[in-house]
């Protein structure tokens, strides 16, 4: 499969050209403050003292000051929302940048990492230099409090030292502990050490206090190496004495030394308290619980739960967070919405795999298993549903299904949660989409899975067939597990059953199918499930299609 | 709430540490600097401490994800026996080997790192967790079912002699015959 170039750029080249901006901007902070360090004259006498330690720190300390701005912006969920909504500031271009928020922000905080490796080493050399090359010229440059002074104990007894020390301990446990093993099995170890953010940055804040590195205030009436009082120039001894009193090369005062002022917070509070504003907005905007309508069971370990809430609008596409303080006090889980809250219905509804120990114990509060040794009477329980908070919604990729002219969704398993909201969505009314063509791919396991949304499906290819559009929806079932017969036997699913195939699909040949009757159109790729298709389609929407059909892939993540 | 293992993150941050007091030692060792000897002696120590924690533990519940290659390090850890499979000894261990590395400015860093980490393997050995090696599983085939190989003995049925003549006359009407209607339901 050969990687076509209008394919490629399609796909990748927003997000590269994000990737090659942000590079240019962090090489050219380095090299514009390497610069000013080695050949500006205020650092003249610091830089003779410090030499190349100098410029390396100073310069790794401005990149790291963008990146720690930087890495706060992505992780601004509500804002990220907005901007995804507001359909007058961005194009689908756009959009399609932000759901690389999280990669995004990966980036920033790699680069964090591997910047601190540079600066720590360069201020221990610092360091050492301070204490070896302790100028008794100027006192007032050195940090050191006499020649020779052990490195250690010029770290450990001033502040930018110590406050150092403690920040890379701080970077150390949050970097170990987000490593993908770590994520997956245990979220919480994850979680609490990575809200350790905000004692790094009261710290960060802190560290230039104390002002380690001077800088030279009177540049102009004492020039950097003209010759002082006492001093006489070299090899002049057997000229004029009168010439060698040349005013140009004397230093008409004494140099003087400033310490910097902290630059830090000018480049880190105002991310800082955007976040802060955003959590303290999602905070009150989940502070009332909502009231939950119905619970259902569903075959394969799912199950369905209807909630009502006031004041909440949703977007197919999006997501909610959930918190359950019966379960869990400060466990939040990620759930797609399947169903929005429209003008005539105002219930909204998840539907949730019982995979861990969380939804394990919420489903149990919701559906108390039943209890044999009680007589089964016949009256009405007064169901007490445990109290659920939900924040959010949050926006997804997905929600740009209905921003193309045919778009083509590939559900695997519960990732058709995504698309199941899109459904509804046109279930309600298909006419005032842009959405012309809707090719929907779904691969389960077993084919019990299909029965989450078999009226769903049944109803929207009914509703299509009868308004007299039976080419806008196109509907590929597959059951993965080929080893047991399966089949769907109820007569009012007869549409999904004769859209049935036992086996994988082949992605190839359904994307030429689709490029061929869609020539020359942009076709939106939605795919949900795990990372074996995603890659595979990924890899098919890069590479060359005959008859100019351009698929652009967009991937929404359950991790 | 949920059982959280404590001994995944800490194997993360013993290796990440190993790493960091074996660059610390080689940066001490190469820049001469004084106190030397210790960064030698890191050096030594985070190449242990790497081989030590390379091979991931299996995990109690759940799909453990092996790192590439740990195989034939798994074998080795393995054959210690008690002495690996406990985090009691690794948590001694490591606070034990942590302490030179406090002397030079240069193996400083990694020397709290593996603090942090002992203090971790410490919190797992109470709750219980153990070193349990992965080792790969030996897939047993599933017996080919019976059917297979008995081929069927008889023909298929045959319809009564009244259809067989009309199927022989009508040999169009005999050819196509539709089990389901085609409608437009489909």
């Amino acid at each position: 499969m050969a990687v076509s170039v209008r394919s490629w750029v399609a796909n990748e080249g927003g997000k590269h050209l994000v990737l090659m901006l942000w590079l240019g901007a962090n090489s050219w902070l380095f090299l514009s403050t390497y610069l000013l360090y080695s050949t500006g004259q205020q650092y003249h006498y610091l830089y003779n003292m410090l030499g190349l330690g100098l410029c390396i720190s100073r310069a790794s300390a401005s990149v790291l000051n963008l990146n720690c701005s930087l890495v706060l912006l992505p992780m601004c969920r509500s804002l990220l929302t907005f901007i995804r909504g507001a359909h007058m500031v961005s194009s689908r271009k756009t959009r399609r940048l932000l759901d690389k928020s999280k990669t995004f922000h990966v980036a920033c905080g790699v680069a964090v990492c591997l910047f601190s490796v540079v600066h720590v080493s360069a201020h221990l050399v610092n360091v050492i230099s301070f204490s070896t090359s302790y100028s008794d010229d100027f006192p007032a440059l050195n940090l050191a409090r006499y020649r020779g002074e052990d490195p250690k104990r010029i770290l450990f007894t001033t502040i930018p030292g110590v406050t150092g020390v403690l920040l890379v301990l701080i970077l150390l446990l949050m970097f170990v502990s987000s490593s993908y093993c770590i994520r997956v099995s245990n979220y919480e170890i994850f979680w609490y050490t990575h809200n350790l953010f905000i004692v790094f940055y009261i710290i960060l804040m802190m560290h230039m206090v104390g002002g380690a590195l001077k800088y030279q205030t009177n540049v102009e009436t004492h020039p950097p190496g003209c010759l002082r009082a006492n001093q006489s120039g070299p090899k002049r001894q057997d000229e004029d004495l009168v010439r060698a009193e040349d005013d140009e090369s004397r230093c008409r005062e004494e140099a003087r030394f400033e310490p910097h002022y902290p630059q830090t917070w000018l480049w880190v509070s105002g991310p800082l308290c955007l976040y802060c504003v955003e959590r303290l907005y999602r905070y009150l905007r989940s502070s009332d619980p909502v009231t939950i309508v119905t619970v259902i069971r569903h075959p394969c370990d799912v199950v369905e739960l209807r909630m009502l809430k006031k004041n909440f609008k949703a977007q197919p596409g999006q997501y909610v967070v959930l918190n359950c303080p019966g379960v869990s006090s400060f466990e939040n889980h990620p759930f797609t919405l399947t169903k929005c809250p429209t003008v005539n219905k105002e219930t909204f509804g998840i539907h949730l795999r019982v995979v861990g120990d969380w939804t394990e114990r919420f489903t149990q509060l919701l559906l108390p298993p039943p209890r044999t040794d009680m007589e089964i009477l016949p009256m009405v329980q007064q169901r007490i549903y445990p109290k659920v908070y939900v924040d959010g919604p949050f926006g997804g990729p997905s929600e740009d299904v209905f921003n193309y002219d045919v778009s083509l969704c590939v559900a695997g398993g519960i990732g058709v949660t995504p698309f199941a909201c899109v459904l509804d969505a046109l279930l309600d009314g298909w006419r005032g989409f842009r959405l012309q063509r809707l090719y929907f791919v779904w691969v389960c396991r077993e084919i019990q899975s299909f029965y989450w949304f078999a009226e769903l499906l049944c109803a929207l290819h009914h509703k299509l067939w009868q308004e007299n559009r039976p080419d806008y929806f196109n509907l590929k079932l597959y059951v993965s597990r080929t080893d047991s017969l399966q089949s769907m036997s109820e007569e009012r699913y007869r549409p999904l059953a004769s859209r049935l195939q036992v086996g994988r699909p082949r992605w190839k040949s359904l994307l030429d199918e689709i490029g061929k009757s869609n020539k020359h159109k942009r076709v939106g790729v939605f795919c949900c499930g795990p990372k074996g298709i995603s890659r595979t389609l990924h890899r098919l929407c890069n590479s060359a299609r005959s008859g100019g059909t351009t698929f652009e892939f967009n991937k929404e993540s359950f991790s | 709430m949920g059982k959280i293992e404590w001994a995944m993150w800490a194997n993360e941050q013993a290796l990440a540490s190993g790493l960091i007091l074996l660059t610390g030692g080689i940066v001490g060792v190469a820049g001469q600097f004084r106190g030397w000897e210790f960064a030698a002696y890191a050096v030594a120590a985070g190449v242990f401490v790497c081989l030590l924690e390379y091979p991931r533990s299996k995990r109690a519940k759940g799909t453990s994800m092996e790192r590439s290659g740990q195989y034939c390090f798994t074998v080795c850890v393995k054959s210690f026996g008690p002495l690996t499979r406990n985090y009691y000894v690794r948590a001694f261990l490591h606070a034990g080997i942590c302490v030179p590395g406090g002397f030079m400015l240069a193996t400083v860093l990694g020397c709290v790192c593996l603090a942090i980490a002992s203090l971790i393997y410490l919190a797992a050995a109470i709750r219980g967790e153990h070193w349990e090696p992965i080792l790969p599983r030996k897939d047993s085939r599933k017996p080919v079912a019976e059917s297979i190989k008995n081929p069927p003995q008889n023909p298929p049925p045959r319809p009564p002699p009244e259809t067989r003549r009309k199927q022989a006359k009508d040999v169009e009407a005999a050819a196509y015959d539709n089990p389901m209607t085609v409608t437009d339901d489909e």
